[in-house]
């Protein structure tokens, strides 16, 4: 809106320069468009600063007093030295995000939960939480933003890795495990993967996922293609879903059918594992290449969040306990 | 015996009559396998297979929603008609539906319900975001999905949240939920809960009945019964006397939130809506459906931080991952 505003006061100005222009408004317009300059956050965007220079080389050319002249160039060369120095000035507090989208888990609490992150990053500096429900805008926003860090899946990471460049440099931290292994819950009767066939499985995490998992774990990519997937809010109604007879199974995380077994005996009872998958890397942060110390901050921050009581509270709200700096075998397994 | 078979042929074509039955008998013989072989082709009425989406109110946001979970997971093309909060014309509905001439119905609401009930004749219907689904009439070819979710996921859900609640206290009419009250008391003792029921069967009991209930339970749960929470003043004296006790209570819609329901489980809608697209492809497919009505699978939770701080009740920390929204 700001943006909008200075460039109708620029226009006016442009237009009314050749009539209007005297020695009493020359330092008004001086002074508009070099405070405008001073306002760092609009430097940063080329289109405004290119804007900027143009009205500048306009009044230059037009003006035919000499005085006004020496203003312009005045802040021509200005808006020189800002230009040079902003990386300098703007990263010192810029606005910086953390781009968040799990297909893992299908949250749907994301007023919720920007609104406590937000509140907690504020604390550190101009910081912020954005959540993605759809993977096609998430992966559309990051290719072209490197102002924050990335939260995504071990499994996002790895299709997102040829085409966006970045750095992994934490991974969560949930019962004190990097890991976690998903579950196929099925009802009792089914006792082969083959009886899958034309079902329904339900499970929090997205459709894509769930099937790329699925196909991994039973190795049966005709039953899996026939499988359809009911997406639930959480676990616990993936797996209470088989026991009503809305779902033939269940694909949650190991430590969801634990806490159903103790909780629901008679439910957990009702349920057959029929297939475990290989240890799945957490949630991952990842830094955009090139990063600067602001990401290197932000970084630190989200580090130590599960080392404080309310910054462990929000990370509790994505099913995470803390974060740690990769290891190499972390690294490694990221990269095959 | 080669050479024979050619000296019959070659006779049979020297004779007219005999080359004329030869054709007449392969060309039938021909078309009659073409229908008799080819695996059956759709024919193009079937392969445009419509659903239509009657919304009795898209302005109502539960009734979106559903309506937008439904869209998310149907790629075939849909109607939609929205009934809107006005006076619509019954009469062009009907004309819609016999415009349309859809496979398959998808009621959002009652209203859109028993409209459709009345003027789709033998289409399938797929309806949702009803609530007591039981009272309205049924069609042999009627699916839904229910508004309310089985009192064991409830059940399960306060376990988890609070593991040291072992005593609810539940209000009921014996006209309306005898048989889920029934349901419900049995899937408690599955996770170490007691249920202490009481029949109402005049409001002007509920205050003395929940004077003598109150101090012997942990908690209150309030469920969807007509016969107890007929009006809002009822409702309202119910959370003072609670309140007046210490007792936190239960509640099954987020209309309760202000009232100061400590948690609040409900139906997640937009799963509704996926639940009833799955329906409804299984019914274009000609599937079928393996349940008429089914539960809800997804839930939507509310937990109301200030009132468990007020109460002393002890939270499982851990549940907090499953809360949709906190208030504080």
């Amino acid at each position: 809106m700001q943006n909008i505003w200075h460039t109708c006061i620029n226009v006016i100005q442009l237009s009314n320069l050749r009539k209007h222009l005297t020695v009493g408004q020359a330092p008004c317009l001086f002074f508009t468009q070099a405070g405008y300059l001073c306002n760092y956050r609009k430097i940063r965007e080329s289109k405004t600063l290119f804007l900027n220079v143009m009205i500048l080389t306009f009044a230059l050319l037009y003006s035919r007093i000499k005085i006004i002249r020496k203003h312009i160039l005045t802040a021509i060369f200005l808006l020189a030295c800002f230009w040079l120095l902003s990386p300098l000035i703007t990263t010192a507090d810029h606005k910086y995000i953390i781009y968040f989208y799990n297909p893992e888990t299908n949250i749907n609490n994301f007023a919720s939960l920007k609104k406590e992150f937000d509140v907690y990053l504020s604390s550190f500096g101009e910081y912020q939480l954005q959540p993605f429900s759809e993977r096609e805008i998430f992966d559309k926003v990051i290719s072209e933003k490197k102002d924050g860090i990335f939260l995504i899946s071990s499994w996002h990471y790895k299709k997102l890795k040829e085409t966006v460049p970045m750095e992994p440099a934490l991974v969560a931290i949930s019962k004190n495990k990097s890991t976690y292994r998903r579950i196929l819950s099925v009802k009792k009767a089914i006792n082969n993967p083959n009886l899958l066939k034309g079902t329904t499985i339900a499970s929090s995490s997205s459709e894509d996922y769930t099937k790329s998992l699925l196909k991994k774990m039973l190795g049966k990519e005709d039953i899996v293609n026939s499988i359809k997937i009911l997406t639930v809010p959480k676990d616990i109604d993936a797996l209470m879903s088989v026991g009503f007879g809305v779902a033939a199974g269940a694909l949650t995380t190991e430590n969801s059918l634990d806490k159903l077994a103790t909780i629901n005996q008679k439910q957990y009872e009702m349920l057959r594992r029929l297939s475990v998958s290989e240890e799945i890397l957490l949630p991952i942060a990842a830094t955009p290449k090139p990063s600067d110390h602001s990401h290197s901050k932000l970084l630190r921050i989200m580090k130590e969040m599960g080392t404080v009581a309310e910054g462990k509270n929000k990370l509790n709200m994505l099913g995470l306990d803390t974060w740690k700096e990769l290891d190499e075998s972390e690294k490694r397994c990221l990269e095959k | 015996m080669k050479g024979l078979y050619k000296r019959v042929i070659r006779s049979l074509l020297k004779n007219s009559s005999s080359r004329r039955g030869i054709f007449f008998t392969g060309g039938t013989a021909f078309i009659l396998s073409f229908f008799l072989l080819t695996p059956p082709v759709l024919l193009p009425s079937e392969t445009n297979k419509k659903v239509l989406i009657l919304n009795s109110d898209v302005s109502i946001i539960n009734y979106s929603l559903a309506h937008t979970g439904f869209q998310s997971k149907l790629p075939v093309p849909e109607n939609v008609v929205d009934l809107g909060s006005k006076w619509v014309d019954e009469e062009k509905i009907k004309d819609a539906i016999h415009d349309i001439n859809p496979s398959v119905i998808y009621c959002i609401g009652t209203r859109a319900y028993l409209l459709a009930y009345r003027f789709a004749g033998n289409k399938h219907l797929v309806f949702s975001s009803i609530i007591n689904w039981r009272r309205l009439p049924m069609g042999k070819n009627t699916y839904g999905i229910s508004n309310e979710l089985p009192p064991s996921m409830q059940l399960t859900m306060y376990r988890y949240f609070f593991p040291e609640i072992h005593k609810i206290g539940i209000l009921y009419s014996k006209d309306y939920n005898k048989e889920w009250i029934d349901i419900a008391v049995k899937s408690a003792k599955d996770v170490g809960i007691t249920i202490m029921k009481r029949a109402i069967n005049r409001q002007d009991e509920v205050t003395s009945v929940l004077e003598e209930l109150l101090p012997k339970v942990d908690v209150l749960w309030l469920t969807p019964d007509p016969g107890v929470i007929s009006n809002t003043e009822l409702v309202e004296k119910i959370f003072q006397q609670s309140n007046d006790v210490r007792k936190p209570v239960f509640s099954y819609s987020e209309a309760f939130a202000d009232l100061g329901a400590t948690l609040i489980i409900s139906a997640d809608i937009p799963t509704i809506g996926m639940q009833a697209a799955g329906i409804a492809l299984d019914l274009l497919s000609n599937k079928g459906s393996t349940e008429r009505v089914q539960s809800p699978a997804g839930s939507h939770i509310t937990i109301n931080l200030r009132q468990v701080k007020k109460y002393k009740i002890k939270l499982n920390e851990e549940a907090l991952d499953s809360v949709n929204q906190v208030i504080e």
